[in-house]
């Protein structure tokens, strides 16, 4: 699923391993989310939201709109 | 708060990967000591042997429950890299154990040790396939 991961780490300049710390995943999550590799679950979407203090559809975007 | 989280992810993470290792360990030493143990104190001494298997499989069944607790406090992606590994492990497994039960009754091959070569043909299919998860998911 596309996702504004990775502009809004840039923005903040951090790096895969930083946002993978404060969510509480590993650097490999990210980048696979990040490169649409794979798709994350409600609550580790939620706490990317949160973390980036945006809603989750403003995070994720949906590919079949 | 967040970052309370994050270490006691990790932490937990490291914990159930540590005991994991630990009880493996301990599956692997009891396995030497059931296999080679008979020979080194005779066949007279039936009692220890068993109780030498018997350690075995207690020892298998610890590391079991740490593998299902060590799924339980990975990542979601690391989780499902290790599912998957393990859904190609059983097929296989179960694929190349009755496709040599056919040939070997059907006589196209010959009698092999299958006990001892099927655990460690899966053990090398869950290798294999893990590290192409992990490849996959670079």
């Amino acid at each position: 699923m596309k996702n504004r991961i990775a502009e809004l780490r840039s923005e903040r300049s951090w790096t895969q391993a930083d946002v993978a710390a404060r969510i509480g995943v590993s650097r490999q999550t990210v980048n696979a989310i990040e490169t649409q590799k794979f798709d994350p679950s409600l609550p580790v979407a939620f706490r990317l939201a949160r973390l980036f203090e945006l809603r989750v559809d403003e995070l994720f975007l949906d590919d079949q709109v | 708060m967040q970052a309370s989280q994050e270490t006691d992810a990790y932490r937990a993470e490291m914990r159930a990967t540590g005991v994991f290792v630990a009880a493996g360990l301990l599956w692997v030493g009891t396995l030497a000591l059931a296999r080679f143990g008979p020979e080194l104190w005779g066949d007279t001494r039936q009692v220890a042997t068993w109780a030498a298997v018997v350690a075995n499989v207690v020892a298998g069944v610890l590391w079991i429950v740490a593998f299902t607790r060590l799924l339980r406090a990975v990542d979601e992606l690391q989780r499902k890299i290790m599912l998957d590994a393990l859904a190609i492990t059983l097929g296989a497994g179960w694929v190349a154990g009755f496709g040599y039960v056919v040939a070997e009754r059907a006589g196209l091959v010959g009698d092999v040790d299958v006990a001892t070569l099927l655990p460690v043909f899966m053990g090398v299919v869950f290798v294999v396939a893990f590290a192409a998860g992990k490849i996959r998911y670079r």
